[in-house]
């Protein structure tokens, strides 16, 4: 490994202790706001979860913990040592940096950019450090999503079929990027398939067994994503729509927002088949978009693979717009938010048009991304910038 | 998708985005100019704003006869006598001793909060008889008022306001008399007891009236009616229609933004505008300048105004002036629900006129777009547009915004420790004038001096967007006079005519030059450099934002700007062609 790289693995872990340990009181602050912290990942109910375990007491029963009991399982084993967990959350985000400058390593050739970007990216992204110092479970997700996609493109498809079952586990979005992964894996898909599928089954198992031999952790861990049963303001599409819904119309709502979620993974793998690490990247976009509980910390994962680009960067057509919304979505969120629950002057349309403002950022840079990938091909992958085209 | 497809290819092909690009710096001014002449041409004119009305049905204003006539003038008067002896021959404590055992005459539960720094508040909680407690209507009198005038008329009517409620059985919400010592820091400071110490409590408190009615007298002209919260809060505008309504049902004559009495029949143009003028300049020093009452309750989810007698012998009555009061608490106590959302964003052109929020945000919108043309100007309009994103130049400038950002909060922090006016002044005029003395000695890249105007004017933007519906006032305010800055010019060679315009430029547009300026014109009271004590006793008495708001979000722009104006040098730049 190159020495930048070292560098960059360093900086990145020293930055996130220095963070949480100069500013002990920013977890807690920053598991209370609704941009990084949703019920499904908040640490506080992680800890909850990991009490009620410790003193024998029904996890799921309360409504309170929505984690799956592998994890609260594994939260409960380490709380004996709890000043050690921003160590814990800042190595795997590390991990998530390193595994970035692997993956980068890998298309070295059509990059040109020195492998180490994509990593000072992800670590001086402020979304992506806010998120691991709150330590939101979503950390654990990219984890193995990242290190899915990565064994994946090493071609050690075994390993790969077991992360992504691991994240599938934690977050049942993650099986939909099953399918984009197995336009990577070609003809291995068919064990990919499979190998997920059986250490899913595997997984299920040990947590039922770990539940005192019951199913309830289901409901309160992947049916609430599903149902979103437990309405709370986030910087989703779908918490808005079911507040002042009448009830008949509710579930119709809720299976077409599940739709949507699924209607665009499999067009963007079988059109982009060619470039699957690629399609893979947009899938993830697209599930940040449209999941029920996405907090900032899935939004900043998401850029992170931006610089794997930057062959196309050239073709973007309004990376500043994309910018601009960004940023004034993340700093308007939290002052629209205080306005509608502090000062009770706002009132929930502030926020949620904010929430717009923020989905509107990540589907322009889908768009974006996706009409660069079209020109590129229609160039046979040499760019050609001179040339003015215009979507019919 | 037609139609779009057919503008894009018409806006391809008439070359407009090229055109535009290359007008950026016009355009900014253009927007800036807009948006003034909205909120100045625009705004007051026919058609633009709307006759106030009552959102919220139960709220029936002046619907019940008011009863607090006659039969209560000899008790009134009475106390009124009382406390007048009061002020000369006893403490504050004394005479909260006194007036707390006629509280509790009629059953009024009295508790004294005392603030080591801010003196004794006594205040009083009669408990509704047909409500559950669990909310409460304020009533306030401050010894002394904003002028340090002694509020006998105001505490009288206060305290005999609640004897009478006292007798009847229609409240459904508490209600709190307070009598603190002045209407700043010591009524600031027993509201957030109120809401995190206190063990005598009420429940929620929905609405908050401040009676200021100095002096003895029995009659007065007309009325003032204050409703600026601290950091650009206003009160619903339900509760301010209703005072109006009441108060000119009582025939009185109400004034806004301290407007005098021979203007309040004017209704035209320029006494819109006046009003509307008034009350950005009001709601900017909200906090600042000196307070009505109706500040301390800001932040805490209640509506509150001021009301304030003028005059000393007009055609009413201080009974009609109690009437005020009585009516609104009884709309008040109508309620069932909270205020009407997304009514508390207004401006308010004359007592029954006012525009929404629809109408005038665009003015402030049209300024923050000008500070995001200028930036775009400076990032696209010169041969170091093609810059790649992670180069030299990006990141220097990101590095140098940082260590601004540090610098403004460090000088935020130091002058509340050491609050030395003519330094900070000084230190602005300095920094301006440095540019034109170093012409010759120092120079920087052609480079940076683009990219740190281009970061200086994205962050102003953001920092104007955000404000925006938190502190509309604020934010044109603060937009209009930073403006300037984005006029500056990148002087490459030497040139002294641009230099002494660049210098007149930054001293207009300094934070600090520009605050202690503009306040010196319009606001008498706060003449000299009381200025920016006030900013800063405001930040620690009440919690009013202004001062950090001017010193981080402003103050660092104009840092780098200020830098970057130093003549610069031109860079071979290799610029890859793909």
């Amino acid at each position: 490994m190159v020495s930048s790289e070292w560098q960059v693995v360093w900086a990145c872990f020293a930055s996130r202790l220095a963070v949480s340990y100069l500013f002990p009181s920013l977890q807690q602050q920053l598991d209370r706001t609704v941009e990084f912290s949703t019920p499904v990942t908040s640490y506080r109910s992680l800890q909850e979860g990991a009490y009620l375990l410790l003193h024998n007491l029904p996890i799921y029963d309360g409504g309170v913990v929505h984690h799956v009991p592998l994890l609260v399982a594994l939260m409960a084993f380490v709380q004996q040592a709890e000043f050690l967990m921003p160590v814990l959350f800042a190595a795997m985000d590390t991990l998530i940096a390193y595994q970035l400058m692997q993956i980068a390593k890998i298309y070295q050739r059509q990059l040109q950019i020195p492998s180490y970007i994509p990593g000072v990216v992800y670590a001086v992204n402020p979304l992506v450090l806010l998120s691991c110092v709150s330590q939101s479970t979503c950390l654990f997700v990219n984890l193995s999503i990242s290190t899915s996609l990565l064994f994946a493109l090493s071609r050690q498809f075994s390993l790969s079929a077991i992360c992504i079952a691991l994240a599938g586990y934690l977050s049942p979005y993650a099986y939909l990027l099953l399918i984009p992964l197995a336009g990577i894996c070609g003809s291995n898909s068919f064990g990919l398939v499979v190998k997920c599928t059986l250490v899913s089954i595997v997984l299920q198992l040990i947590s039922f067994k770990l539940n005192n031999d019951n199913w309830n952790y289901l409901t309160s861990t992947y049916w609430i994503l599903i149902t979103f049963s437990k309405i709370r303001p986030n910087l989703g599409l779908w918490w808005y729509f079911f507040i002042e819904m009448f009830e008949f119309f509710i579930p119709f709502f809720k299976s077409v927002f599940n739709i949507f979620v699924v209607s665009f993974i499999p067009p963007f793998t079988i059109r982009f088949n060619q470039q699957s690490f690629y399609a893979f990247v947009l899938c993830l976009g697209w599930i940040t978009l449209t999941k029920s509980y996405p907090t900032l910390g899935d939004g900043g994962f998401f850029l992170s693979f931006i610089p794997f680009f930057k062959p196309i960067f050239g073709y973007l057509r309004y990376p500043v717009i994309s910018t601009l919304l960004f940023i004034h979505a993340i700093i308007l969120s939290p002052i629209f938010y205080y306005l509608w629950i502090g000062l009770g002057s706002g009132n929930s349309n502030f926020f949620y048009a904010i929430s717009l403002v923020y989905a509107l950022a990540i589907s322009s840079v889908i768009v974006d991304l996706t009409w660069a990938m079209l020109r590129i091909e229609y160039d046979s992958g040499k760019p050609n910038l001179s040339l003015k085209l215009t979507q019919i | 998708m037609a139609l779009v497809e057919k503008l894009h290819r018409r806006i391809i092909s008439i070359g407009l985005i090229p055109k535009f690009i290359s007008k950026l710096s016009q355009l900014s001014l253009l927007c800036c100019v807009i948006g003034l002449g909205w909120l100045v041409f625009m705004l007051p004119s026919d058609g633009q704003f709307r006759r106030t009305y009552i959102s919220e049905n139960a709220l029936l204003p002046s619907q019940a006869y008011s009863y607090f006539r006659e039969s209560e003038w000899n008790i009134l008067r009475g106390y009124r006598t009382q406390l007048d002896l009061f002020q000369y021959v006893s403490t504050t404590h004394d005479s909260n001793a006194e007036v707390s055992k006629w509280l509790q005459e009629f059953g009024v539960k009295t508790a004294i909060y005392d603030d080591e720094q801010y003196g004794e508040t006594l205040y009083g909680i009669f408990h509704a008889p047909r409500g559950d407690g669990t909310e409460a209507m304020v009533i306030a009198a401050p010894w002394y008022n904003e002028n340090r005038e002694y509020n006998t008329g105001g505490a009288a009517l206060a305290i005999s306001l609640v004897r009478f409620f006292s007798r009847w059985p229609v409240w459904s919400k508490n209600i709190i008399i307070v009598l603190s010592e002045d209407p700043k820091a010591s009524l600031r400071s027993w509201v957030t007891a109120y809401h995190t110490s206190l063990d005598l409590t009420g429940g929620s408190i929905e609405s908050a009236i401040v009676l200021d009615y100095p002096g003895t007298s029995d009659r007065f002209d007309y009325m003032e009616i204050h409703y600026d919260g601290l950091n650009g809060e206003t009160p619903n505008l339900d509760l301010v229609n209703v005072a109006v309504h009441i108060a000119e049902h009582e025939g009185i004559k109400v004034s806004l933004h301290g407007l005098p009495f021979s203007e309040l029949d004017r209704n035209d143009y320029n006494s819109r505008l006046k009003t509307m003028l008034l009350g950005i300049k009001d709601s900017v020093l909200s906090g600042i300048k000196n307070c009505y009452g109706n500040e301390a309750f800001s932040g805490w989810r209640i509506q509150s105004l001021t009301l304030k007698a003028k005059g000393i012998d007009g055609p009413h009555d201080i009974t009609t002036f109690g009437r005020v009061p009585e009516a609104l608490s009884r709309s008040v106590n109508n309620l069932l629900e909270k205020f009407h959302q997304s009514f508390f964003f207004y401006l308010l052109l004359a007592p029954r006129y006012f525009i929404s929020i629809g109408t005038y945000l665009a003015t402030a919108v049209a300024v923050s777009v000008a500070f995001v043309f200028a930036a775009l100007n400076q990032i696209l309009n010169n041969k170091y547009g093609e810059l790649p994103l992670l180069s030299i130049y990006n990141i220097w400038s990101i590095l140098t915004f940082c260590i601004s950002l540090v610098f403004a909060f460090a000088t935020s922090q130091l002058f509340v420790y050491f609050p030395l006016p003519r330094v900070l002044l000084g230190l602005s005029g300095i920094f301006s004038v440095l540019p034109l003395l170093s012409r010759t000695r120092l120079r920087i890249q052609e480079p940076f001096s683009y990219r740190f105007k281009a970061f200086a004017y994205i962050y102003m933007a953001i920092v104007l967007t955000s404000l925006l519906v938190l502190n509309f006032s604020l934010a044109i305010v603060m937009g209009l006079l930073a403006f300037p800055m984005t006029r500056t010019t990148t002087i490459i060679e030497s040139n002294l005519r641009l230099s002494i315009k660049n210098l007149v430029l930054l001293i207009i547009s300094n934070p600090f030059i520009a605050t202690w300026a503009v306040v010196n014109f319009v606001e008498p009271r706060l003449s000299g450099f009381k200025v920016f004590y006030a900013l800063i006793e405001a930040s620690q008495q009440l919690g009013c934002w202004t001062w950090y708001i001017i010193c981080l979000g402003w103050y660092p722009s104009w840092l780098l700007v200020t830098y970057a104006s130093i003549d610069a040098i031109e860079v071979q730049t290799p610029i890859k062609k793909e």
